[in-house]
């Protein structure tokens, strides 16, 4: 077990293209961290830096302490499963586990005594002697678990190991992976464009966009205070709501204006940040979760700030329902929310300007919209986010 | 042409070979018997010599008609194709005969043959491992100068080879003009091109993950070569030691000018010699020669045949 420190890394491919920049991250000692970012990001260049498959090309890697820059993967003590899985297809699969033992010079019955542990947390008994053309999707992906774990590494690097299963699938070899390696304490980097993943897996997650650290935080931390609008509408699903508006001075305090509703920023809000006040009179993007909505017309007695908006559909879940709702406004788009888009499959989260803004609501289950209504909706304003129109940074302090 | 025969019935269902039998002759034959037509003609066409030779060499006789009396005329004279008598004098022959050491030829041809195609075997596939994995300055180049110089024949360069033996026989004579060393290394500087190119494509549609997996488990360059790569490209190897071995094992014009000396030369250059003087003409044992010559080619193609088609058709289609 071992920390893994990445200090300013950066990677430039041979065709000078700058897949990472500036990287740094200190994973802690039996930490299961997360690197998450749309496909492209340099997710996987980060992470083959780090096993030593790729050179760094700038920067300080150190694993235990010790810089690794110039150590050799084998040299390096980490075991990687590849999202292909890259099982040896002519070794059986206890040969297949047993390959890096072997190289190592273990003796038999301690490489036999390894394996068969493996196995059998891993439910692999029974198929130790068949080939991996004879396994299952996911058994092949628990083969590749095992194989790494046989290691005893310092350090478990994981590439994508679940895009290649069925999504019943990876839901299930998600939950069992996080119980394999939080009961083996092992130090684990482990990469996916799922923001799923990396919510319910990861004690820590490192956004990356471009190449470039956006956050560094607890699955909580990134979702309640993303950095920028990237995180925000990257980190949760459904993506954060957001809708440009104007802050205006309204006495003492300020409000915002968007879509023909106004909404007070309480005092406890300005309190907190007060940068708000620099922004009176300017735009910014603002940004609501879906769980920081209700329908305004379950709770009459509370007084809050409503919007007005129109359904378009609804979707209920039993626990909650969900409100896809329509409302004028301006919407935010930026290369981030672009680019978020099409990260989940070109979803429009956003209609022309002359339809208005399109939001997404989860109502409590004793909501009783309709398809079609014009329906008024409780917005939580202690829980606002806000960022600046211009550099999408959100605005705090 | 046996190939195609073979390949054609499973491409059609069990249903699809109810309605060729209903079929009326004519469209049957259109459809799917002059495949058959064709067959025939080619299996006949490529076994003509070797059953001509198969039955002069057992016929006793010496002369290029010996199997075939000369009462048999016309059609007739197609029956000579069956031996008409079981006589394995002219094996005999060869096989103790002092002037014509075939037992020597023999071996120098199985040492000449399996040296080359291992040789070629696994400095090919080095060369295709390097090529295939590493990228290194004059990667591009080697491969282009490889592939250029592939395609002038080996014989281009007799001259210069002879010279060279020539050369080599003053100072390390076992190497040299005359000597099977000498010539082994020439086959196997003959052997690089072709075999490169060809494992090289096999190499790259195996994924590189595996490498880098092996890597990680501890493997080098060695291991990763020997455990993984050779492991999994033995398709294309079978096809490149088969194809190395058989065309050392025939070659005739360079081992003619590196081992002229009949007394010890190869099994090609020996049973060459047995005709090619007007005066002495030694058909009967050549044929002999020429039968006991496919024994090693053939077992080694009963043994590879599986793998070499499956070699040679990957190795087509990736590389
Ligand atoms: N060998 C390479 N040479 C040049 N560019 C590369 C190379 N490998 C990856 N890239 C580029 O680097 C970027 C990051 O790649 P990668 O780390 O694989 O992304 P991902 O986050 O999807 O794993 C991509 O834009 C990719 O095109
Ligand atoms: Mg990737």
């Amino acid at each position: 077990m071992a920390t893994v420190e990445l200090d300013k890394i950066n990677k430039l491919y041979d065709n000078g293209f700058h897949a990472v920049h500036d990287l740094s991250i200190n994973v802690d000692d039996g930490e299961f961290l997360v690197l998450v970012g749309p496909s492209g990001c340099g997710k996987s260049t980060a992470l083959r830096m780090v096993a030593g498959l790729e050179d760094i090309s700038t920067g300080e890697l150190r694993i235990g302490g010790k810089r690794v820059n110039d150590v050799d993967p084998q040299g390096r003590d980490i075991a990687m499963v590849f999202q292909s899985y890259a099982l040896y297809p002519h070794m059986s699969v206890a040969d297949n586990m047993a390959y890096g033992l072997k190289l190592r010079h273990m003796p038999k019955d301690k490489i036999n005594e390894r394996v068969t542990k493996a196995a059998d947390m891993l439910e692999l008994t029974a198929l130790l002697d068949r080939k991996p053309a004879q396994l299952s999707g996911g058994q092949r992906q628990r083969v590749a678990m095992g194989r790494s774990i046989v290691r005893e590494p310092q350090v478990f690097l994981m590439d994508e190991p679940l895009s290649n299963l069925d999504a019943k699938l990876r839901v299930q070899m998600r939950a069992e992976i996080s119980a394999v390696v939080r009961s083996l304490n092992t130090t684990t980097l482990y990469v996916t464009h799922d923001q799923t993943e990396a919510m319910t897996m990861g004690d820590r997650m490192a956004v990356l966009k471009a190449g470039i650290l956006q956050q560094l935080g607890s699955p909580g931390e990134c979702y309640d205070t993303p950095n920028n609008i990237f995180v925000a509408q990257f980190v949760g699903s459904p993506p954060m709501n957001l809708v440009t508006a104007k802050i205006n001075q309204a006495g003492e305090g300020l409000e915002l204006e968007f879509g023909g509703s106004k909404l007070a920023i309480p005092a406890s809000v300005l309190a907190d940040r007060p940068a708000l006040k620099s922004y009176a009179g300017r735009t910014v993007a603002l940004g609501v979760r879906s769980e920081d909505m209700e329908d305004a017309s379950l709770r009459r007695n509370e007084t809050g700030s409503t919007i007005k908006g129109t359904v378009n559909l609804t979707e209920a879940l039993g626990s909650e329902i969900i409100v896809h709702f329509t409302f004028p406004g301006q919407a935010v788009v930026t290369a981030d929310t672009k680019l978020v888009a099409e990260d989940a499959g070109g979803e429009e989260l956003h209609v022309g300007v002359d339809k208005g803004v399109r939001w997404v609501a989860s109502f409590a289950p004793r909501s009783r919209v309709r398809m079609g209504d014009d329906i008024e909706i409780l917005v939580d304003v202690e829980r606002v986010h806000y960022f600046d129109a211009e550099t999408s940074e959100a605005i705090r302090g | 042409m046996t190939v195609t025969t073979e390949a054609a019935p499973p491409r059609h269902s069990a249903d699809e070979k109810l309605k060729a039998e209903r079929m009326p002759f004519g469209r049957w034959m259109r459809l799917v018997g002059w495949r058959h037509v064709v067959a025939v003609i080619m299996v006949a066409w490529a076994l003509f010599p070797a059953l001509y030779i198969i039955s002069l060499s057992l016929s006793g006789g010496n002369t290029l008609t010996s199997a075939c009396p000369p009462d048999r005329s016309g059609l007739a004279a197609l029956s000579c194709l069956v031996p008409n008598k079981i006589d394995f004098s002219n094996y005999s022959t060869l096989l103790s005969s002092d002037q014509y050491p075939f037992v020597t030829w023999m071996k120098n041809s199985l040492i000449l043959a399996t040296g080359s195609a291992t040789g070629a075997l696994l400095m090919g596939a080095a060369a295709a491992y390097a090529f295939s994995r590493m990228r290194f300055t004059g990667r591009r180049m080697g491969m282009l100068s490889l592939m250029l110089v592939q395609m002038f024949p080996a014989v281009l360069a007799i001259t210069a080879v002879y010279l060279l033996l020539t050369r080599i026989l003053d100072v390390f004579p076992a190497f040299g003009l005359g000597h099977i060393w000498g010539t082994l290394l020439i086959y196997l500087g003959t052997a690089l091109g072709v075999n490169t190119f060809l494992m090289k494509g096999y190499f790259d549609t195996i994924p590189v993950d595996l490498d880098e997996s092996a890597r990680i488990d501890g493997a080098g360059h060695a291991r990763i070569f020997f455990d993984l790569i050779m492991r999994l490209a033995l398709p294309i190897l079978v096809v490149v030691f088969f194809v190395s071995f058989q065309s050392t094992f025939n070659e005739l014009p360079i081992a003619s000018v590196t081992l002229s000396d009949s007394q010890n030369t190869t099994t090609a250059v020996g049973l060459a010699s047995l005709v090619s003087n007007p005066l002495i003409q030694e058909w009967g044992l050549m044929a002999a020669g020429g039968v006991m010559m496919a024994v090693p080619l053939f077992t080694l193609f009963l043994f590879t045949q599986k793998s070499l088609v499956t070699g040679l058709t990957a190795g087509a289609v990736k590389g």
